[in-house]
């Protein structure tokens, strides 16, 4: 309980910080808000009207004590492109990031679970390069090559799957793929990495001579003992992608956090990207935690530090 | 001499390593390979298929596409080198400080690296890249920040256990100076890590450039990059595909090697393995 | 062990659902919903799907300069602008039914039509008239005070001066008065302007911060209502009931937002019904769509808009005249129309653009390529080996203008003046222009009303206009000038010093290059009849304007 406490605190010290960073960052930067949102019919009046209407006339130190007053009441203030309350913004965007998220997540584990076993249970035969391989590839293409692939074949060339989000299950189906895409590469590395790790130890060898099958063998014990870290690293990928969506989120036209993040960046609106970049630090932060905890109940002996 | 003989033996070394070489010195002598201009226009020639001298082809200004991935690739080389080289350096440097002192030293950098990796990193590079503006620098200190605190935190772990080692605090006791220690004992050990750590850096840090400008907000024209290339191009995708094939390919081409070169460099490096 | 890890893993299967569940509880209603929709086959074949490039900001005229999709088609404003076969506009009643000027220009007379309600059934009333107009003043981001300021009394109230705007009075529910500051004959485009539709008073004071952001709570007594609007993803429309006119052919609008290749890809595959060229580049253009089979389907608009690259008088040395005539003449605009633009437009000489009002054929036409007297001019004006220079381009603009830019920069570097292209983001780009000292850009204005004092006060209307378009232009009497000319109430006269200003300003001051206007493609699908882009060739279309086999 104590730890978890610790830990607890430990995550609202760095959202904490992470505030103060972004908040001196984001305000020492040229682009003026105020003229971003009057755009091509400027007046210096109009400016001068706005700036002082959106308080970007007070000193930064007030600034920052406003936000902060206003933030520890739940309330992340107005988005100045949007002219919508932050906070609500999230609450709208988050849905359809976490269902992306969790399908791309689907795809990814059982993918690179999958295709890390088979890689172990064929070592060095044709299926073991196969997989590898496009786990390599998986790792090594460019989200947005795989996006744009994806579009091409799946919806131009088959017509199988519609091109954008459209709010329906199928529309998601491609940019779960396309986001999920490196995780799988990587899922499936780690796996193949410690069941070859495993594989190597004498109790194998044992339930060998006992008469296990090699596929009894490998998933049961090895995959056993070699599960943990691969947990480890997939939470936190769930994590990960659940706040860093932008690419898949604005080739797809998903209205989620990334496209948010992203719209907050083009139009320098500070407490709306504030806002996103606090949200993705806390899901890290709870990701993080997570993954320690998934450790502690999975191997006792390591405890929780 | 040895180790070198069996690195170039090893084929799943020596491949990935040729392939790498190979587009280095291509890189390099550009200039002599090509008898274009990666800037210089041709609006009579726009949109060429390959061939007629143009290898790939034309772009929508009519330069031409080979050159230009060139002097792309000459960018992202110089990304998988530079930052990745700095963020290791810094955290390194950083993560030994912070362990070897302990204290308010290790609590201040500790929290800096735990912030870093608070932020999803093309989070952070997008607010890097938008307080600094686009260009080849701000790209740079983006991949600096998003790679020194994963790094710090590696480094610091493993030198914390260098320290205790009995040797280690048998030296500190007979009073030899922190510098030779971290020379002597903590550098040497942490060479493997390293290794590691950059060639995982290298291609992860090619992909974030590609990504950042492909976005629009990473290095900006009239430079070139690969992922800007790809990113310029992806209106004529299927109708005149070569525009992204060439630029997309060689991104591939280019952290495929390095992943391929890393994952062999580390089988050949990794301690425990080394002992089996 | 085996057994807590089973029991772990299981969990986290289940929770992974439930979120994906939660999620998607409330999304699958709505989609149940449209599925319900979809199979109504009538619906369908009256479904018009349209494409983007980026969402909208906001659905409320006043708070954006650039989404003009909704209050086009949900709203309407007091007169409208239709466009003849000649190419001429007129403009023509909408939810005014007559009007009366007074001799010296000022007053203006208005009666509204009649049982005209907003798509909830609240009546339209005079008194929404002069709601609107101050809203348009006080809103402190209020983006459209442009177009109201010409009202006695609007500078005081913009100015907190104010309570009221004492310009507008209402008689009664149907007539209302308007008096002007001073005359200005471009007065009546302004309210046919999407700027200036009318909103209920009712509504708008009921709904707060939620208009404009919530579909339901903006409501408008235009042709359609809003039905969803997912921020990001698109908009879906809907027929307004109530509306006071004939009914439009589509019955339902769905709009979404799309990267430029997917939009011709959705195209090609007859997911989309009308494909706005301006998103693809002319070498798709010409080799997808100017073609046999498309031939057809080609719909082109004349957009009444100057594509211009401004030369900033405060920097040295584009203050000397000579140099600034030397850059006009090197740029080979004739080129770079051909080939970005693949030859769908029309050079330009001057200020107002082809099918502007106050367009002269006399001011056109004396602008010519010719790098060898851009040279003799450098020399002339001391600079033989050239110099130094910078062109700004907004990282957000489209392809075609960052192209266009990097063909100046090499016209440019052919009379030896080193251009150097400063990319930088849209918030940079427009504080750098607003704040004066940009050395030079390209940029495009398309007129918001079909006056030619819309561009011409724009950019030389006044000291803070000169600056804030980063030009400085320095003569003050010509910018005085061109402040008075709006009041000229005779027209034939007014038209003559607009022609005399821009022959000035361009051909003897040289103050931009002014390079062409375009032509707007769009190609219409197989399911359109008939297709009426907007009058000036914006991007936004009339839902109105297109009809459904």
């Amino acid at each position: 309980m104590a730890w978890f406490a610790k830990r607890l605190l430990g995550i609202l010290l760095v959202l904490l910080e992470i505030m103060f960073l972004i908040f001196i960052m984001l305000r020492v930067i040229p682009g003026d808000p105020a003229s971003v949102l009057l755009n091509e019919h400027v007046s210096p009046a109009a400016i001068e009207k706005l700036t002082v209407s959106m308080g970007l006339d007070k000193s930064l130190s007030e600034q920052f004590i406003d936000y902060l007053k206003d933030a520890l009441r739940g309330d992340f203030g107005l988005s100045y492109y949007l002219h919508k309350n932050v906070g609500e913004l999230i609450y709208e965007a988050f849905p359809y990031t976490a269902r992306l998220a969790c399908m791309a997540a689907v795809f990814a584990w059982s993918f690179g679970i999958v295709s890390g076993i088979v890689s172990v249970m064929y070592h060095d035969r044709i299926l073991d390069y196969l997989f590898r391989g496009l786990s390599l590839l998986g790792i090594s293409v460019p989200i947005f090559m795989v996006a744009m692939f994806l579009q091409y074949l799946i919806y131009y060339r088959l017509g199988m799957l519609p091109l954008n989000f459209n709010g329906s299950f199928v529309s998601l189906l491609l940019p779960a793929v396309a986001l999920g895409w490196d995780s799988a590469g990587s899922v499936a590395r780690i796996t193949r990495s410690q069941l070859m790790e495993q594989m190597g130890e004498p109790y194998i060898d044992t339930a060998k001579a006992k008469g296990l099958y090699f596929s009894r063998a490998v998933l049961r014990h090895a995959l056993r003992n070699a599960i943990l870290p691969v947990i480890t690293v997939m939470a936190l990928q769930l994590s990960g992608m659940l706040s860093g969506a932008v690419i898949t989120e604005s080739i797809f036209g998903v209205p989620g956090i990334g496209r948010l993040a992203l719209t907050a960046i083009q139009t320098r609106d500070m407490p709306l990207l504030q806002g996103t970049v606090l949200f993705s630090a806390f899901l890290i932060a709870v990701g993080n935690l997570l993954a320690d905890l998934i450790n502690s109940i999975l191997d006792p002996r390591r405890g929780l530090k | 001499m040895n180790n070198i003989k069996s690195l170039i033996k090893n084929r799943s070394v020596f491949i990935p390593a040729a392939i790498i070489i190979f587009i280095v010195l291509l890189a390099i002598i550009a200039p002599f390979v090509t008898g274009y201009d990666e800037t210089g226009q041709n609006l009579l020639s726009r949109l060429m298929p390959p061939g007629n001298g143009h290898i790939f082809g034309t772009d929508e200004l009519g330069r031409d596409v080979f050159t230009r991935m060139l002097y792309g690739t000459r960018v992202s080389l110089s990304i998988a080198l530079i930052p990745t080289l700095a963020a290791l350096a810094a955290g390194t440097l950083l993560g030994i400080i912070a362990a070897y002192f302990g204290g308010w030293q290790d609590f201040l950098i500790m929290r800096m690296a735990d912030i870093m990796l608070s932020i999803p990193g093309m989070l952070l590079a997008m607010v890097v890249l938008y307080t600094f503006g686009g260009s080849l620098l701000s790209v740079y200190i983006a991949i600096v920040l998003i790679e020194w605190g994963s790094i710090a935190r590696v480094v610091n772990e493993t030198s914390s256990v260098i320290l205790e080692n009995d040797y280690v605090l048998a030296a500190k006791s007979m009073g030899v100076r922190g510098v030779m220690i971290v020379l002597r004992h903590i550098l040497p050990n942490l060479v493997p890590t390293l290794i590691v750590l950059f060639t995982i850096n290298i291609p992860s840090s090619i992909l974030s450039e590609s990504a950042l400008s492909f976005l629009g907000i990473g290095i900006q024209p009239p430079k070139v990059s690969l992922g800007l290339m790809a990113g310029a191009s992806k209106e004529f995708l299927f109708q005149m595909p070569w525009l992204s094939l060439a630029p997309a390919g060689m991104i591939m081409l280019l952290s495929l090697s390095f992943n391929f070169l890393g994952d062999a460099l580390r089988e050949l490096l990794d301690p425990k393995r080394r002992e089996v | 062990m085996r057994k807590r890890c089973l029991a772990f893993i299981l969990v986290t299967l289940l929770l992974t659902m439930g979120i994906a569940g939660c999620g998607s509880s409330s999304e699958d209603e709505k989609n149940s919903a449209n599925d319900g929709n979809t199979t109504v086959t009538a619906d369908e074949d009256k479904t018009l799907r349209l494409a983007i490039g980026s969402d909208i900001v906001s659905m409320d005229a006043h708070r954006t300069t650039n989404d003009y999709l909704v209050p086009m088609n949900v709203f309407d404003t007091l007169f409208s602008i239709i466009k003849d076969e000649n190419g001429n506009t007129e403009i023509v009643n909408s939810l005014v039914d007559s009007y009366e000027i007074s001799e010296d220009g000022l007053k203006y007379d208005f009666r509204l039509k009649d049982g005209i309600v907003f798509s909830d059934g609240t009546p339209l009333k005079a008194s929404d008239v002069k709601f609107t107009f101050e809203r348009i003043l006080t809103l402190p981001e209020s983006a459209q005070t442009d177009f109201v300021i010409a009202i006695d009394g609007a500078r005081e109230l913009l100015d907190g001066k104010a309570e009221e705007l004492t310009g507008v009075t209402v008689a009664d529910d149907l007539n209302f008065t308007i008096t002007l500051a001073e005359p200005f004959a471009g007065f009546l485009s302004q309210l046919a302007a999407p700027s200036t539709v009318i909103y209920s008073e009712k509504l708008v004071t009921e709904a707060g911060d939620d208009f404009g952001n919530v579909p339901e709570k903006t409501i408008g007594t235009g042709p359609y209502i809003v039905k969803e609007w997912n921020r990001g993803s698109g908009l879906v429309f809907e027929v307004n009931p109530l509306y006071w006119e004939q009914e439009p052919s589509a019955k339902r609008v769905e709009v979404s937002v799309m990267e430029s290749q997917a939009m011709n890809m959705a195209f090609q595959k007859g997911d989309i019904d009308i494909i706005d060229c301006l998103r693809l580049d002319s070498a798709v253009v010409d080799s997808t769509y100017k073609t046999e089979a498309y031939k057809d389907r080609l719909v082109s608009v004349d957009r009444v808009g100057l594509n211009y690259f401004t030369l900033n008088e405060k920097i040295e040395p584009l203050n000397n005249v000579k140099v600034r005539h030397a850059i006009q003449l090197a740029i080979d605009r004739e080129s770079i129309l051909n080939s970005i633009y693949g030859g769908d437009g029309k050079l330009e000489d001057g200020i107002y653009p082809s099918g502007c009002i106050g367009y002269s054929d006399e001011n056109q036409g004396w602008l010519k390529y010719d790098p060898e007297a851009a040279k003799d001019l450098l020399k002339k004006a001391g600079y033989a080996d050239g110099f130094d220079m910078e062109i700004a381009v907004d990282s957000s603009a489209n392809g075609a203008v960052n192209s266009t830019v990097e063909i100046i920069a090499q016209n440019l570097s052919d009379i030896a003046i080193k251009a150097d292209i400063k990319t930088m983001d849209h918030a940079s780009w427009l504080d750098l222009r607003n704040s004066g000292d940009m050395p030079s850009f390209m940029a495009l204005w398309l007129l918001d009303i079909n006056d030619p004092d819309n561009i011409v006060y724009t950019f030389f209307g006044s000291r803070e206009n000169t600056v804030i378009r980063s030009n400085n232009y320095p003569d003050s009497e010509v910018i005085s000038r061109v402040a008075a000319a709006r009041a000229i109430v005779d027209e034939e006269e007014r038209m003559e010093e607009y022609a005399a200003l821009e022959k000035k300003l361009v051909e003897e001051d040289a103050v931009w290059v002014p390079m062409f206007s375009l032509k707007h493609l769009y190609v219409k699908g197989e399911r359109v009849e008939s297709f009426t882009p907007h009058w000036a060739g914006w991007s936004d279309v009339y839902f109105t304007g297109v009809t459904l086999k």
